[in-house]
C-alpha cells in the first residue's frame, strides 16, 4: 500500500536535506579566503616573487578561477562520489582516514547505543510502574544527574578517580589491543559509561512519562480483565506503545550527543575516533579533512533523522501515509 | 480525581492573562520604551563618538567598555523584566497560583534559588570583583580550608604548615596555574552564561513565534515550504556547522550565540504553528475575526497568551544545551579564548587535575548545578502546565 | 429463579487518596443467576463501575481496597490469589467496557488481541487460535472476519470495536459477562444492534450478564432484574417490571422521571451527588429528596425493606408503622407508560 511510496518520499527528502546542508557548507567555504592562497602569496613575497602572480597560479591550481556554478557542480559531484581529496596532515586520502577513525568510534558507540536503547526504556517503564516509590526517585535522580553533568567533565573526574587514583583503568588509550579483549573493555568502560549516563537520562524520562499514561489506560484495564499477568501487560501493552513517542526523541537525543559529546569524550579519553580526527584536523588546518568529517557527521545526522521517521511509522500503526 | 485542578488552572490562566494584558500592555510597553531609549542613545554615543577601542564611560572615568553583546544583553534583561517579571507582579492572583503550584516541587524551588544566585552574581559580580588576572608567582594556590604540597606552588599566599600551603580568603576557591583567581573566574563565567541564556532565548522566541504564526496564517504552499524549512533547521548539525564556521572565519561569543540560536527555534516554531492553528479554529477566535480583528491582534491577544507558558518551558529546557555547547567549545580550546567562561577555566585546569583538582571542580560543579537547575525548573514547569500528570500522584 | 451464579455480599471498595479514604462502594449486595441479566443503574459517579470492577478485582489495588465477599460458582473471588483470579478473568468472567475506542491497544491488530485473550488461558496452537478468533468475530457480526483479523483497531468503527471486544470476551465461553455501559459511547442505532447481539449471545452461550448503565431505556430493553445504586449504596432492587411500574424509592422515581418516553418532567434531578469523601449521614439521597424527613438524615443508609414481593427499597418511609403513601403517591405517571416495559419481558 502506501508504505513503499512513503519510504521513497522520506528517502528523497533526506537526500534533499543533505544537499541543502552540503550546499551551505560549500557556500561557507567559497565565501572565505582560502588559507592556502594566502600562504602562497606570502611564500612568493618572501622569495621575492610576484605575490599576485602566485595567487593567480594557486587559484588556477585549485580551480578557484572557474565560475561559482562550475565549482559548485564539481564540489557536489565529488561529495557524492566520495572523492573527498587528500588529507595533508595525515598523508592519506580523507575517506581512508575517516574509515580508520570510524573503526574506533564504532567500538564505543555501538555498546553505548545498545545500552541506551535497551536499559533506558526498561528502567523508565519500571520507574513508572513504581511511580513515587524510592526506586522511582533514585532512577529519576540518576536521570537528572546524567542529563545535567557535562560529559567531558564527568569523564575527566572518572578518569582521575579510576585511572589516576585507583589505577583500575588505563589512562591512555591503546590502539593495539584486540577489539574483543578484556583490555579493550577496560579502556572503553569509562567512555561508554559516561555516554550512557548522558543519554539514558532523557530516554528514561520520556519512557517513564509516556508509559505512565499508558499504564493507566483503558486498554490496560482490558488486559487485566482478560487475565493478562502484570509482567506480560507491561512487556506488551505498556512497552510497545511507549516505543512510539520514544522513537521520536531517541534518535535525536543520541545524535546530538554523538555529534557534540563524542568529540569531547574522544578528546578526554584519547580515543582516535571521528571526533578526535575532526578536532585534530581543525588544529592542523587540514581543510579537506575538516570538510570530510563535517560531511560524515552530517550524513549520520540525516540518516539518523530518516531512520527516526521510518521507525516511527513502522511502530505506530495509526499513521496515515498520505498525511505527510 | 484530577478534575479539579485543570479547571482551576484554566480559569486562572487565560481569562486573567488576556483580560489584564489588554489593560497593562501599554504600561509594560511604555516602561520598555523608556528603558530602551537611553540604552539606544548610549549605544549610539558609544558607536559614534567613543570608537571601538575606547571604553564607553571613559568620559566619566570608568574603564568598562560595552560591546554590542552587552547592549543586547541589557536589552533582553529589560524584555525579561517588563514582559515576564512585571506581569507577574501585575497579576498577583495568577502569580500566587503559579507559585503555589511551583512550590510543591522542592528541587525546582532550590534550583530557582541557585539560578537567582547565578543571575545576581553574573549581573553584579563583575562590578564588585575585579577580573581574574594573570600572576604567575601565585599559581596553584589551594582553596580555603584545603592545602597543597609546597613544592607545587611558587609562592604561598597563605601560611605554610608542615610543608603544606594553606588556602586563604584572598583566593577562596584557589588559583589556576597562571595565578588567576578561580572564584573570580567562576563569577565572570556567570555573566557569560547569563548572556548566553538571555540572548539566545530572546532570539529563539522571536524567530520561533514569528515564523510559527506567519506559517500558520499564510497556509497553503507558503506554510508547506516554511515547515519544510523547519525540518531542515531541526536536522541541522549545529555544533558541527559552528565548528566549520569557527574554522573558516573564527568566531567569538557573539557568533556562537547567533549560530546556535539561529538553529534552535525549529521546535518553537512548530509548536506555535500548531497552537495558532488550533486556536484559530476555536469559535471565539472566529467570532473576533468576523468582527474585524486583525491577524496581529488575534495573535497578540489569543495565540501568544496561549503558547507563552509552553514556550517559556521549551526555552528553559533549551538553555542547558547552549551552556553545554559553549563549555565544550571552550574546553576544546577552539572557542574565543578571550571569553572568561566556565569551559575556559575547565580547560585551563585540566592538565593540573591530579594535584590541583579545584580548578576543574569549581567551574565544573557550578556548570553542572546550573544545567541541573534549568532542567529541574523546566520539568516543574512541564508539570505545572500539565496538572493531570501531577494529579496522578495525589 | 435458578441458582445464583454470582453472589455479592457486603462489597465495600475504598480508595486511599491524598484527602483521605474515599468509599466508592459502601457495602452492597447483589446476585446474578445463570442466564439472567441484572442491570445496575444510577447516575454517573454512583459507584456502579467500581462495584463491577471489584467483582474480579480489576480495580486498581492500591489505591483501591476491596472487602466483603464475592461468591462465583461457590468460590469466594476475594479470597483467591492473584494467579487464581487471572484464570477466571477473561475466561469464566469476561468484561466489556464503556469506551471501545480506548479499550483496545492501538499497537496490535484486533486478531492479535483476541488470540492473546485465548492463549493466556489455554495452550492453543496459533492456527487453532486464529481460526477460533475468526469464528468469534464472525459470530459477533463482523463482515469478512478472516480478512479483518489483521486490521488495527483504528480501522474499525466504534460499533465494530465493541463487537470485537465482545468477541474477545467470548473466547472462554464465559458464564458471566460484565458489561460496563457498553453502548453509551455509541450511536443510537448501533446501540440497539449491540444490545440485540448481547441478547442473542446470552441465549447462545447461556451467560449471566451484569449490565451497568445509567440509561433506563437500555435497562428496559435488556434487564431481568434491576439494582438501583446511588452514592455507593443500593437504593432499590427488584424485577424490571415491578420497578418500572411501581418505583418505590424516591430516587428511582426521579430517575424514571427523567426518561422522556415515560412522559415525565424533562431535566435531571436537582442537586448533585454527595462528596464521596464525606458522605452525608442517613440516606445518601436525603439532601436531594423532596420527601426527606428527620429520620432520613440520621444513622446510616436505611436497611432495605420489602415493599412488594421481590422488590426492596432502602427508604425510611417504608419502615413498619410509617405512612408510606407519601412516597407511594409520589410515583410519577408511571402507570401511563407501557412501551419501555413491554420490550423487557420478551
Amino acid at each position: 500500500m502506501g508504505f513503499g511510496k512513503y519510504v521513497g518520499a522520506r528517502v528523497l527528502w533526506a537526500v534533499v536535506v543533505s544537499l541543502i546542508i552540503t550546499t551551505i557548507t560549500f557556500l561557507l567555504l567559497a565565501a572565505a579566503p582560502n588559507p592556502a592562497i594566502r600562504e602562497a602569496a606570502t611564500q612568493a613575497a618572501l622569495q621575492g616573487g610576484d605575490p599576485s602572480a602566485a595567487v593567480e597560479r594557486e587559484r588556477e591550481l585549485r580551480g578557484l578561477n572557474q565560475p561559482l556554478y562550475v565549482r559548485y557542480a564539481d564540489f557536489i559531484r565529488s561529495v557524492y562520489t566520495l572523492d573527498w581529496g587528500w588529507s595533508e596532515s595525515r598523508s592519506q586520502p580523507v575517506t581512508e582516514a575517516l574509515l580508520q577513525a570510524l573503526y574506533y568510534t564504532a567500538q564505543y558507540s555501538i555498546p553505548w547505543t545498545v545500552l541506551t536503547i535497551t536499559v533506558g526504556p526498561l528502567v523508565g517503564v519500571y520507574s513508572a510502574a513504581n511511580m513515587y516509590s524510592w526506586r522511582d526517585h533514585v532512577a529519576t535522580g540518576f536521570a537528572f544527574f546524567g542529563y545535567a553533568i557535562p560529559n567531558f567533565f564527568f569523564g575527566i573526574i572518572l578518569l582521575l578517580i579510576f585511572g589516576v587514583w585507583f589505577e583500575v583503568v588505563p589512562i591512555s588509550y591503546d590502539t593495539s589491543v584486540p577489539v574483543f579483549s578484556v583490555q579493550n573493555v577496560r579502556q572503553l568502560i569509562l567512555p561508554v559509561f559516561v555516554l550512557v549516563t548522558g543519554s539514558i537520562g532523557a530516554t528514561m524520562r520520556v519512557s517513564r512519562n509516556e508509559s505512565a499514561e499508558f499504564q493507566n489506560s483503558e486498554f490496560m484495564k482490558t488486559a487485566k480483565a482478560k487475565g493478562v499477568s502484570p509482567l506480560r501487560s507491561y512487556a506488551y501493552h505498556v512497552m510497545r506503545p511507549t516505543l512510539v513517542p520514544l522513537s521520536t526523541t531517541l534518535v535525536g537525543q543520541l545524535l546530538a550527543l554523538f555529534i557534540g559529546s563524542s568529540l569531547l569524550v574522544e578528546v578526554v579519553f584519547g580515543i582516535p575516533g571521528l571526533g578526535r580526527l575532526t578536532f585534530n584536523a581543525l588544529l592542523s588546518q587540514d581543510t579537506n579533512l575538516v570538510l570530510g568529517s563535517t560531511l560524515v557527521f552530517t550524513f549520520i545526522a540525516v540518516v539518523g533523522n530518516l531512520l527516526e521517521d521510518l521507525v516511527f511509522t513502522v511502530l505506530d500503526p495509526r499513521i496515515n501515509y498520505d498525511d505527510r | 480525581m484530577a478534575s479539579k485542578k485543570p479547571e482551576q488552572f484554566d480559569r486562572v490562566d487565560w481569562s486573567e492573562l488576556s483580560e489584564s494584558s489588554r489593560f497593562d500592555l501599554s504600561i509594560n510597553s511604555i516602561g520598555m520604551l523608556a528603558a530602551t531609549l537611553p540604552l539606544a542613545l548610549l549605544w549610539l554615543y558609544d558607536y559614534q563618538f567613543v570608537g571601538e577601542r575606547g571604553a564607553t564611560f571613559q568620559a566619566i572615568g570608568l574603564g568598562r567598555n560595552l560591546d554590542p553583546l552587552d547592549y543586547f544583553f541589557v536589552f533582553t534583561l529589560f524584555l525579561f523584566f517588563f514582559y515576564l517579571v512585571l506581569p507577574l507582579y501585575q497579576n498577583p492572583r495568577m502569580t500566587r497560583y503559579y507559585w503555589a503550584e511551583f512550590r510543591r516541587n522542592r528541587p525546582a524551588v532550590v534550583s530557582l534559588g541557585w539560578l537567582g544566585v547565578v543571575f545576581v552574581g553574573g549581573l553584579l559580580g563583575p562590578l564588585v570583583i575585579s577580573a581574574p588576572e594573570q600572576s604567575i608567582l601565585t599559581g596553584h594556590q589551594p582553596p580555603m580550608f584545603l592545602s597543597i604540597n609546597e613544592a607545587n606552588v611558587a609562592t604561598c599566599v597563605g601560611d605554610v604548615v608542615n610543608g603544606q600551603c594553606q588556602g586563604t580568603w584572598q583566593h577562596p576557591l584557589g588559583t589556576t596555574r597562571g595565578g588567576k583567581d578561580v572564584f573570580a573566574g567562576v563569577v565572570y563565567g556567570m555573566t557569560i552564561s547569563m548572556q548566553i541564556a538571555f540572548i539566545t532565548t530572546t532570539i529563539v522566541a522571536a524567530i520561533g513565534i514569528t515564523f510559527g504564526t506567519v506559517s500558520a496564517y499564510a497556509g497553503g504552499w507558503v506554510d508547506e515550504i516554511m515547515m519544510r524549512f523547519v525540518d531542515v533547521i531541526l536536522s541541522f548539525p549545529t555544533f558541527l556547522m559552528f565548528l566549520l564556521i569557527l574554522y573558516i572565519y573564527g568566531a567569538g561569543l557573539g557568533m556562537f550565540i547567533l549560530v546556535f540560536s539561529a538553529f534552535a527555534w525549529g521546535g518553537t516554531a512548530r509548536y506555535v504553528r500548531s497552537k495558532s492553528l488550533s486556536v484559530s479554529e476555536e469559535e471565539f477566535i472566529k467570532a473576533t475575526r468576523i468582527s474585524g480583528a486583525s491577524t496581529y491582534r488575534v495573535v497578540r491577544k489569543h495565540v501568544v497568551p496561549n503558547v507563552a507558558s509552553s514556550i517559556i518551558t521549551q526555552l528553559t529546557l533549551l538553555i542547558p544545551g547552549f551552556l553545554l555547547a559553549e563549555a565544550q567549545l571552550a574546553f576544546l580550546g577552539i572557542g574565543d579564548s578571550a571569553v572568561p567562561s566556565w569551559g575556559q577555566l575547565l580547560s585551563a585546569g585540566r592538565s593540573d587535575l591530579a594535584f590541583a583538582p579545584w580548578i576543574v571542580l569549581s567551574p565544573g560543579i557550578v556548570l553542572f548545578l546550573t544545567i541541573l537547575a534549568f532542567n529541574f525548573i523546566g520539568d516543574a514547569l512541564l508539570d505545572a502546565l500539565n496538572p493531570e500528570a501531577e494529579a496522578e500522584s495525589a | 429463579m435458578s441458582t445464583p451464579l454470582l453472589e455479592v455480599e457486603d462489597l465495600t471498595t475504598t480508595f486511599s487518596t491524598a484527602k483521605g479514604a474515599l468509599t466508592a462502594v459502601d457495602g452492597i449486595d447483589f446476585a446474578v443467576a445463570e442466564g439472567e441479566t441484572v442491570c445496575i443503574v444510577g447516575e454517573s459517579g454512583s459507584g456502579k463501575t467500581v462495584a463491577t470492577e471489584s467483582v474480579t478485582r480489576i480495580v486498581k489495588e492500591p489505591p483501591g481496597r476491596v472487602e466483603g465477599s464475592v461468591r462465583f460458582k461457590g468460590r469466594d473471588l476475594l479470597e483467591m490469589s492473584e494467579p487464581e483470579l487471572r484464570e477466571i478473568r477473561g475466561y469464566e468472567i469476561a468484561h466489556i467496557f464503556q469506551n471501545p475506542q480506548e479499550a483496545m491497544n492501538h499497537c496490535y491488530t484486533v486478531g492479535w488481541q483476541i488470540v492473546e485473550a485465548l492463549q493466556i488461558h489455554r495452550d492453543v496452537a496459533d492456527e487453532t487460535a486464529r481460526a477460533k478468533a475468526i469464528d468469534l468475530m464472525d459470530r459477533v457480526g463482523i463482515a469478512n472476519a478472516s480478512s479483518r483479523f489483521d486490521d488495527y483497531p483504528h480501522e474499525f468503527s466504534g460499533g465494530q470495536k465493541q463487537r470485537v471486544m465482545i468477541a474477545m470476551a467470548l473466547v472462554g465461553d464465559p458464564d458471566l459477562l460484565i458489561a460496563d455501559e457498553p453502548t453509551t459511547a455509541l450511536d443510537v442505532t448501533v446501540q440497539a444492534q449491540i444490545l440485540r447481539l448481547l441478547e442473542d449471545l446470552q441465549a447462545e452461550f447461556d451467560m449471566g450478564i451484569l449490565f451497568v448503565t445509567h440509561d433506563l431505556g437500555v435497562v428496559a430493553e435488556i434487564a431481568d432484574r434491576i439494582v438501583v445504586m446511588y452514592a455507593g449504596n443500593v437504593m432499590e432492587r427488584g424485577d424490571v417490571l415491578d420497578i418500572f411500574e411501581r418505583p418505590a424509592h424516591p430516587y428511582t422515581q426521579r430517575l424514571l422521571n427523567c426518561l422522556p418516553e415515560i412522559g415525565g418532567r424533562k431535566g435531571g434531578i436537582p442537586g448533585t451527588l454527595p462528596d464521596p469523601l464525606d458522605p452525608p449521614d442517613g440516606c445518601r439521597f436525603a439532601p436531594r429528596c423532596e420527601h426527606a424527613v428527620d429520620a432520613c438524615v440520621t444513622g446510616d443508609q436505611p436497611a432495605e425493606i420489602e415493599v412488594n414481593p421481590g422488590q426492596r427499597a432502602s427508604c425510611v418511609h417504608y419502615r413498619p408503622g410509617r405512612d408510606d403513601s407519601v412516597v407511594r403517591d409520589g410515583i410519577p405517571d408511571a402507570d401511563a407508560d407501557g412501551e419501555g416495559v413491554s420490550s423487557a419481558d420478551d
